[in-house]
């Protein structure tokens, strides 16, 4: 037995059926499930040149293998489908309660191609899979909705259903829109909520329970008790967030010391990931004023979102689905200045630096609302931060007036203009239609191109490759582009995969310098890191137990005894190079070029800034740094297309062959 | 027939959730409000009187947190 359902629901919303595919186990031992599987699937079954709002792009939703096995930070689900935003690869992934609630269906993933004629949802629990009439609930914001399903189905089914929908930004085919789960969590990127919205399917309802099977629970259960106790013991003294900035003003004049990733388990229980706000203000990994500015912009900024401030509000910690972590949380925002709420999950760092130092922000209650409108619209705050921030630039420069901006005086730290303009985009209003697709678009019909960050399309998270620069390196080199989530130094330093992977170097101490040259290390590290992230996200790990490092979160372990097998580290390190490889070759069959991805100028530090951490800094060997990561990973180091030997030797050719 | 009802022990919960998503009939929920060490956290409790003692929650449970025991005689 192992952890795999060994089956796929199949929906076509066109035709209004759905059918249980059988998967073979040879896919499954080749790109384990999750993101794996989605890639597997989609590269086979998406036709070059689909039309990614049209009937033939395929949706896909899936849980990773470790998924209700026992393992602890492994509930996250993955959405994937050819992106309206960068015509490519296009996932995004999120926790939550939705990936247990897919395998208790029966399923491993639900693909739903088509599009419906009137807005449907799907439901599904595990005994039939029908098309139900969700007119009632179009235009309902993504927590009214869930909570509205609920009320209609509660009651109906044995268990309580799980619900995945779109808000009002999916409804409207606004290409920087995601599909959320759990009151607001959001898988945010890649515009996977316009393609949910063009298929007029507001939601996927799970109300499956079968039981989930796993090789050997009892190992699985040992191995989730050791971390689970480890982290009942982890505490730090309350107040130590008022000292955060000034660790991050250090930050930028030490070298790269390799830490213990169990410190970040520490960091995220205590704070979440708000704790990064104030080091990245001052450390030059967080961006400020639209990606052109400096600590010195926003002088003492890092005070206003000192991390204990938003410890105070929570009334209780929110754990996704086999976490014992808890880096979310519910906050109490009732009658804070700007909040028409009264609580909202915590907000990501994310959310945070993008609407707060990006945009010269100040004020941390507006961020709240702009946190709960966001998420209820189902928008990504990463995209709409960038594009906002754009706009602001172009004010400030004159290619953009009042005329133009429906009367907003969009100036820097404007909060109010801020607040107005993010519901505009949401409601797709004047001229928040022309940003509700993001930065890219804005600045074709507009101008400013240079203000206008992004990648192939997609806006870049939060982190300056200026300050990392193999982060530079995933922003374009990745598939879905400008996603922050597949490696940086400093989480490498963190996990050892030296210790699992025969192949990748040790983390080392040294000088930052180092990290800027295209050397084979270099380029093997960010191969390590993307192919370990593909792993996880095969398995269905979490990013940040992925950061606490391969020997507090073990995911070697964990999968040998979910899935009867005894492979070693190399052994699945070559199924995230497999699962990567998959998803370069989908964009190669749909024409996206790899050499279009390029990081905006102002992020190669064209020009350097003039002062702060990242003063003088250039990247100028990224781009050798690019082709050295391709070619590490056996693509043509000059184009980024994997090579033939490459996806044989990967066993690629025999896959796709695999018909389900 | 003796129905059985699971018991908690709070102490060594990390909240995980596994046993409330586990249970066939959602009678769990992680609703109640109590302190993981310093932290405000939620824990799971017997929201409803759907239980069916069938102890998936404690099979479930990676921390073995869960006992089920006698709830009294059900005729």
């Amino acid at each position: 037995m192992t952890s795999f359902m060994g089956k796929v629901l199949r929906v076509d919303l066109g035709a209004g059926t759905a059918e249980s595919v059988e998967i073979p186990a040879q896919i499954y031992e080749a790109v384990l499930a999750g993101k794996g599987l989605e890639a597997w699937y989609l590269y086979n079954h998406i036709p070059a040149g689909a039309d990614p709002l049209g009937p033939e792009n395929i949706l896909a939703f899936a849980a990773g293998a470790l998924c209700g096995t026992g393992a602890f930070l492994t509930g996250r689900w993955s959405a994937a489908c050819k992106s309206p935003l960068t015509g490519g690869w296009g996932d995004a992934n999120c926790g939550g309660l939705f990936a247990p609630a897919i395998k208790q269906c029966g399923y491993d993933a639900i693909f739903i191609s088509g599009i419906a004629e009137k807005p449907v949802y799907l439901f599904c629990d595990g005994k039939t899979a029908e098309l139900h009439d969700a007119s009632p609930y179009w235009g309902l914001d993504a927590t009214e909705a869930e909570k509205a399903l609920h009320r209609e189905l509660d009651g109906v089914c044995r268990k309580k259903p799980c619900v995945a929908c779109i808000g009002p930004a999916g409804e409207k085919l606004s290409l920087i829109s995601g599909v959320c789960n759990e009151g607001g969590r959001i898988a945010a990127r890649s515009g996977v909520g316009a393609v949910m919205g063009s298929k007029k399917l507001k939601a996927v309802v799970l109300a499956g329970a079968r039981p989930l099977p796993c090789h050997d629970p009892d190992r699985v259960k040992a191995l989730s008790r050791e971390l689970g106790h480890k982290l009942l013991k982890m505490t730090l003294p309350t107040g130590l967030g008022v000292f955060i900035g000034a660790g991050g003003a250090m930050m930028g004049h030490l070298p790269n010391i390799p830490l213990d990733g169990a410190m970040t388990a520490y960091m995220f229980r205590e704070w979440g990931t708000q704790a990064n706000t104030s080091l990245a203000i001052t450390s030059g990994d967080g961006p400020i004023r639209n990606w052109g500015g400096t600590p010195r912009d926003v002088r003492l900024m890092e005070a206003v979102y000192n991390p204990e401030h938003i410890n105070r509000i929570e009334t209780a910690k929110y754990h996704c689905y086999s976490c014992p972590l808890g880096c979310g949380g519910r906050l109490n925002i009732r009658g804070r200045k700007h909040v028409s709420f009264d609580e909202t999950h915590k907000p990501e760092y994310e959310t945070i630096e993008a609407f707060g130092p990006l945009l010269m922000n100040w004020s941390l209650d507006s961020i709240f609302q702009l946190n709960e409108l966001l998420n209820r619209a189902g928008m990504d705050t990463i995209s709409a931060g960038n594009t906002v921030a754009w706009a602001i630039e172009c004010f400030d420069h004159g290619i953009l007036t009042p005329a133009q901006t429906d009367g907003l005086y969009l100036t820097w730290g404007n909060t109010e203009a801020i607040l107005k303009l993010v519901e505009k985009m949401i409601a797709r209003e004047g001229f928040g239609d022309a940003l509700a697709d993001g930065v890219k678009r804005a600045s074709e019909r507009f101008g400013g191109k240079e203000y206008a960050m992004h990648i192939g399309g997609q806006e870049p998270g939060m982190h300056d490759a200026r300050n990392d620069p193999q982060l530079g390196i995933h922003f374009v080199a990745e598939p879905a582009p400008g996603k922050h989530t597949v490696g940086m130094n400093i989480e490498y330093g963190a996990m050892s995969l030296c210790d699992i992977c025969s192949w990748a170097p040790p983390a080392r101490l040294h000088a930052k310098e180092k990290d800027f040259e295209d050397t084979e290390e270099m380029a093997l590290i960010s191969k390590a890191n993307a192919c370990y992230t593909m792993l996880v996200d095969g398995a269905g790990g979490c990013y940040y137990g992925q950061m606490m490092g391969v020997h507090t979160w073990k995911l070697v372990d964990w999968l040998n005894a979910a899935e009867g097998w005894d492979y070693d580290g190399d052994h699945y390190m070559e199924i995230g190079e497999r699962i990567q490889t998959l998803r370069q070759l989908f964009n190669v069959k749909q024409g996206v070029d790899p050499r279009s991805f390029k990081l905006p100028k102002r992020m190669l530090g064209e020009p350097p800034l003039p002062h702060g951490p990242l003063k003088g800094v250039t990247l100028e060997q990224h781009r050798a740094q690019v082709s050295s990561h391709w070619r590490a990973f056996g693509w043509d180091d000059k184009t980024g297309v994997p090579l033939p030997e490459t996806v044989k030797r990967l066993g690629i050719d025999k896959l796709t062959e695999a018909e389900p | 027939m003796t129905k059985k009802t699971p018991v908690f022990d709070y102490l060594n919960c990390v909240s995980c959730g596994i046993c409330a998503q586990a249970c066939p009939v959602s009678a769990l929920g992680m609703k109640r409000e109590g302190k993981s060490g310093k932290y405000r956290n939620v824990f799971p409790e017997l929201v409803n009187d759907k239980c069916i003692g069938c102890g998936s929650c404690a099979r479930a449970c990676p921390m073995e947190v869960i006992r089920m025991e006698d709830a009294g005689d059900e005729s």
